[in-house]
């Protein structure tokens, strides 16, 4: 047979130690770079890494990557990255890899989770912590997709108070996918959950005969790039269709890392993301469970706890959430007129490129820092 | 030669200051001291403005100096430095076409000296003016035409030229002896072809050059040297970001860690610029971006010649001197704008010089010639020639001095447009991105691009009109003109003033009818240099990519999008009948509604997602007579769908109706039709909840009106009635798109709730035990 996989080398059972996120990739000072064991109150290992700025007093930045992505996403060694930005401009970053993280195994291997504990147990206890050690400085929150749909609902569940600032990228309380998008996330679901539990990113994990081949010959179909890696994320979105990033604004190196960069998609995270995406609103998943009573039922409902000014940005390019932040603004601006809520569109960009391009930190961050500088 | 330059030299003795332009036409300058030249008597011999005293007209001929000083004078006034030298042109010294119309009745009126407004914009040097009156009055005796406009000495005769040439003689010679400026350059070696890490940018402040600012920024890893006019650094610092913030473009602390603001003028010997700094920048630039120019459709070749010709081969000696490096040049089209051109490829020749009547065109044209020169000497000159610069097609940001603005939001307005070939257009994001490309990619160096992107035909244009629900009439050009300038005169809008005046210039008419009755640009070198790099292909400059465009220029009163008052696009009746009663109780008062619902524009549906409604609304509980609609709105879908409460009851329409009584009393209505995941979802697209109040006050009566069933297809669909002034098909088309659009948001709208029925139910699954490995 010309196509054979090797059969997948067994792990050893971890009887002695923990799991232990990925090391980070950057270009930093290796001694300037703290990083925090830090374990949810569930139990779960998260990565929490402190950039030291050099000198203290100054005010603290929370950087929360989207799903299956990593806090990697903020250190790009091969571009101008918003942790150096940050740093230049006088604040001091935090960089939590919550358990949606691909330095951490949850996605591949780990035990299941649904948005509810993302919201419950990583951001809060991860805020309390930074808390702990800045004392009464500002706080502010930078959040990238599902990082900041998951913040939102910390923030209407009451969880993260006081905090100085929220700059959400892509998505925020009002999460809106094209119908096609959700109808191909529903039926691939479907279809696929009894057979796989995870969509790979990276072909040469995979292998080329595998029963994942026909994801990505699917994902392939009328794709520009020949790279698998890159045809499953821009040309897909895991299979749904969207596109992540405007091919153009990636680095040839960016390009290359993707694999590196977001992990693979687990699959079992997709009722929840449906039931979201379809209600237009940030919901709650256990409705029995009174664990996660704190949480509210429907986040846009209790936008009202919001307590502190949010930028909401967007590539007016985005692929995957479309306007979704735009929608927010607007249902924002009639429903809790109270709250300081701007909205800002980053034109001829799409969803990752954001942060993940070439340009960002022209295009981008400049609106980032204009927030943060005037609330700081 | 000599003896020419001796004789020069002796005449300029006595009339220094009308000589000093003249004298640089010779070869015995190069760009910078004929620069330093004009300089020099422009800053040395700036006259005061006369005593009122000094007004009054004084009769008969005069000497030439003595009547170039008093028109300076009176000119110096419509500057903003308050003064004007002799042989100074009054545009690039600030003056306006306003200030132009201005400067000629003060001139008849204080001087006695009758000037075109022509003749105004051809050349406006005092002394030019003088020159001109003096000639036409026949009191040139003091200065005799041979020596008003000195011919270059190198064709001893005056320039020939054939008879149906229509550039004006001494514009010729003038360019003659520009394009001889350029055999002065250096010569110089070739340059490393790597991609650029320092480069001079030129005219950052413009529109395309702010865009292909940040355009080298991103695409490159370059420190970009911005050459502002200002004072001084941090005025230019200032003026440089206003500009890019004008232009909805990034002015953050990242970008200025990227460039370096040098205030300077491309007017300029060395650009204005210190020695040090010009040799500095010699050796350490590896790139030299050329993007400054005037653009004034207006003005003549003497006007502009000094930013468009002689700034050029200031950054080619720039280009030549110290470190080769190679200079990219941002010409135009306009090198082809001759009337009957029969082809505008890369490599085509270029129009004939003596037929080209607009300075802007001749001074482009001259430009480009100049550097073809100096790539004898070595230099490697990319020449980029856009066409018409459309707006961004993301964010709408457009060139307001543009003519192509000004077209288009006549087109718009007046619902016509005049029979033209091609638009040779593209938006600017396009035109920067490549062009930038071309900067950053060593191989593409050193050859002619046309940036025109693919040419919109008169059909494209009137198609694209008529898909944003604006059906144009197609006219002659000149009926067109007539017309159009009529329309702006009897009901003038400022913001297109500048489209009047240009409609009424015998030369802007000439290069308006050359660009409408060229043929298509062709762009090989370009698409193939846009297919290696894997740039976006050019794409037609459609209705999609404009309406950006178009909404900026509607929003700054250029052009006008349709509105609520207008005679509608699109309207059909929608009657109700239902009950009301107070909050809490029962619906038992009869409650009925006689609407009629309008759009102005599809462009108003598919933007704000709104229908405007007129009508009457009958409900004896508030009063026993009708109440009118004062203002009312309904959006469909709102909020795309989103439900007010936690639940499946997503909005499909919201009503809302400022009403007026009889008494003069004012009332509100709110009404909403929701979408159920319920098996009545016939009722549901025609059942209105509604809420009622005075205004300011709380809902006093709720109920619910319905549309009856028999009625719904007899007015809401059979009963369409379209805007009259369009043609049958065109009615038919209007019908078809809203039916569609409206049936689609609908059907959108009421799937929600029952996906999400259906996706609780698909949950309910057994959750698989995973079989993959890795566990």
């Amino acid at each position: 047979m010309i196509f054979r996989t090797t059969s997948p080398r067994p792990t050893l059972r971890k009887v002695r130690t923990t799991t232990a996120p990925r090391p980070l990739r950057h270009r930093l000072d290796p001694t300037k770079v703290e990083e925090i064991p830090f374990t949810a109150s569930d139990g779960v290992r998260l990565g929490l890494t402190r950039i030291d700025p050099g000198e203290r007093g100054h005010p603290a930045v929370l950087l929360l990557h989207g799903h299956t992505a990593s806090a990697d996403m903020f250190l790009l060694p091969e571009t101008r990255n918003l942790v150096d930005v940050l740093l230049d401009e006088g604040y001091e970053p935090w960089l939590l890899d919550w358990r949606g993280s691909c330095r951490l195994p949850y996605n591949e291997t780990g035990r299941r989770y649904t948005y509810d504990d993302v919201a419950l147990y990583d951001i809060p206890e991860a805020v309390a912590h930074i808390r702990t050690r800045i004392g009464d400085r500002p706080l502010f929150a930078v959040a990238h997709c599902i990082g900041s749909l998951t913040l939102s609902l910390s923030m209407t569940a009451g969880l993260v108070p006081g905090l100085a600032g929220v700059a959400s990228q892509g998505v925020f309380l009002t999460p809106k996918l094209a119908g096609r998008t959700s109808l191909r996330m529903t039926l691939a679901g479907e279809l696929l959950k009894s057979r796989i539990d995870h969509i790979p990113v990276d072909f040469r994990k995979v292998g080329l005969w595998s029963k994942y081949t026909p994801l990505f010959a699917l994902a392939s179909r009328k794709a520009d790039c020949p790279d698998p890696t890159c045809q499953i994320l821009h040309n897909s979105a895991w299979g749904t269709g969207a596109s992540l990033f405007v091919h153009e604004h990636l680095t040839d190196t960016t390009h290359g890392r993707l694999a590196e960069l977001l992990g693979p998609a687990p699959l079992w995270i997709l009722p929840h993301l449906r039931r979201i995406e379809l209600a237009r609103t940030v919901v709650r998943w256990h409705d029995t469970d009174h664990r996660y009573r704190a949480l509210p039922q429907n986040a846009l409902d209790a936008a009202a706890t919001i307590d502190t000014p949010v930028l909401l940005l967007a590539g007016s390019e985005n692929g995957l959430w479309l306007d979704s932040q735009q929608l927010c603004h607007d249902v924002l601006a009639r429903r809790q007129p109270q709250l300081d809520v701007t909205y800002t569109e980053i034109p001829g960009y799409g969803h990752l490129d954001t942060f993940l391009g070439r340009g960002a930190a022209l295009d981008v961050f400049g609106h980032i820092l204009d927030f943060l500088g005037e609330r700081r | 030669m000599r003896e020419m330059n001796e004789n020069m030299s002796a005449a300029a003795g006595r009339r220094a200051t009308e000589e000093a332009i003249e004298r640089g036409g010779g070869v015995g300058l190069t760009v910078s001291e004929l620069l330093a030249k004009v300089q020099v008597k422009g800053v040395a011999e700036a006259v005061a403005p006369p005593s009122p005293a000094h007004r009054a007209p004084s009769p008969g001929p005069r000497d030439l100096t003595e009547l170039a000083t008093a028109v300076a004078a009176v000119a110096g006034r419509y500057v903003p430095a308050g003064r004007l030298a002799l042989d100074a042109d009054f545009f690039d010294a600030g003056g306006t076409s306003v200030n132009a119309v201005e400067l000629v009745s003060a001139l008849e009126g204080e001087l006695g000296v009758a000037v075109d407004l022509d003749e105004v914009f051809a050349d406006a040097r005092p002394v030019a003016l003088a020159k001109r009156h003096l000639a036409s009055t026949g009191a040139a005796i003091a200065v005799p035409e041979t020596e008003a406009v000195q011919p270059p000495p190198v064709a001893a005769a005056p320039v020939t030229t054939p008879p149906d040439s229509t550039a004006r003689p001494e514009d010729l010679t003038q360019i003659l002896a520009d394009l001889a400026l350029a055999d002065r350059l250096p010569f110089t070696a070739s340059p490393e072809p790597l991609p650029p890490r320092r480069v001079l940018l030129t005219g950052a402040t413009g529109f395309l050059g702010s865009h292909m600012l940040l355009d080298l920024l991103r695409h490159s890893d370059a420190h970009v040297y911005c050459l502002v006019r200002a004072a001084d650094e941090e005025a230019a610092t200032t003026r440089l970001g206003e500009a890019l913030k004008s232009y909805s473009l990034p002015w953050s602390s990242e970008v200025r860690r990227r460039i370096t603001v040098l205030p300077g003028d491309i007017r300029h010997p060395h650009l204005g610029l210190s020695d040090d700094t010009w040799h500095t920048l010699a050796h350490e630039l590896d790139s030299v971006v050329s993007v400054a120019a005037a653009v004034d459709f207006l003005r003549g070749y003497q006007s502009l010649r000094t930013s468009n010709v002689l700034g050029a081969l200031t950054l080619a000696e720039l280009a030549a001197t110290g470190r080769p490096k190679p200079l990219h040049h941002i010409s135009s089209i306009a090198v082809f704008n001759e009337v009957g051109i029969p082809s505008m490829g890369e490599d085509d020749p270029l129009a004939h010089i003596d037929r080209l009547v607009a300075g802007y065109d001749q001074t482009k044209w001259a430009a480009e010639v100049a550097l073809r020169r100096a790539r004898d000497h070595g230099l490697v000159v990319t020449a980029l020639r856009p066409g018409g610069i459309g707006g961004h097609s993301r964010t709408g940001a457009y060139n307001p001095q543009d003519l192509s603005s000004g077209l288009i939001s006549a087109f718009g307005r007046f619902r016509t447009v005049p029979a033209f070939r091609y638009l040779n257009a593209a938006p600017v994001d396009w035109v920067s991105r490549v062009a930038v490309a071309a900067i950053c990619e060593p191989d593409a160096w050193g050859f002619d691009y046309n940036l025109t992107g693919v040419p919109n035909t008169l059909d494209d244009v009137v198609r694209d009109m008529a898909f944003g629900g604006m059906h144009v009439r197609v006219q002659d050009w000149d009926e067109w003109r007539t017309d159009a300038l009529a329309r702006l005169e009897a009901d003038p809008i400022p913001e297109l003033a500048f489209l009047s005046r240009v409609l009424q210039s015998p030369t802007a008419l000439k290069l308006c009818e050359a660009t409408l009755k060229g043929p298509a640009a062709v762009a090989e070198r370009t698409n193939t240099l846009v297919e290696a790099l894997g740039l976006p292909p050019a794409a037609r400059y459609d209705a999609r990519a404009q309406v950006k465009t178009f909404e900026a220029l509607a929003h700054d009163g250029l052009a006008r999008l349709p509105q609520k008052d207008d005679q509608p696009y699109l309207w059909f009746t929608e009657t109700t009948t239902g009950g009301v009663g107070p909050v809490a109780g029962t619906p038992d008062t009869p409650c009925s509604m006689a609407l009629t619902l309008s759009i102005a524009s599809m462009h108003q549906l598919v933007s704000e997602r709104r229908v405007d409604v007129r009508g009457e609304v009958t409900c004896p509980a508030l009063h026993h007579e009708p109440l009118t609609v004062a203002r009312g709105d309904i959006w469909i879908r709102p909020d795309e769908g989103i439900p007010h409460q936690h639940g499946l009851r997503h909005q499909l329409l919201r009503y809302r109706l400022e009403l007026t009584d009889a008494d003069g009393g004012r009332w509100w209505l709110e009404g909403h039709k929701y979408a159920r995941a319920r098996r009545d979802v016939w009722r549901q697209t025609r059942a209105l909840t509604v809420e009622l109040g005075r205004e300011g006050e709380p809902a006093s009566l709720t109920g619910e009106v319905v549309v009856p069933a028999n009625s719904y297809v007899r007015d809401q669909i059979d009963g369409i009635k379209v805007d009259p002034r369009l043609t049958s098909q065109e009615k038919r088309a209007a019908k078809l798109t809203w039916l569609a659009w409206f049936g689609l948001e609908m059907g959108r709208g009421l799937l929600g709730p029952f996906a999400r029925a259906a996706a609780d139910l698909l949950d309910l699954r057994r959750t698989q035990t995973p079989t993959e490995h890795h566990r």
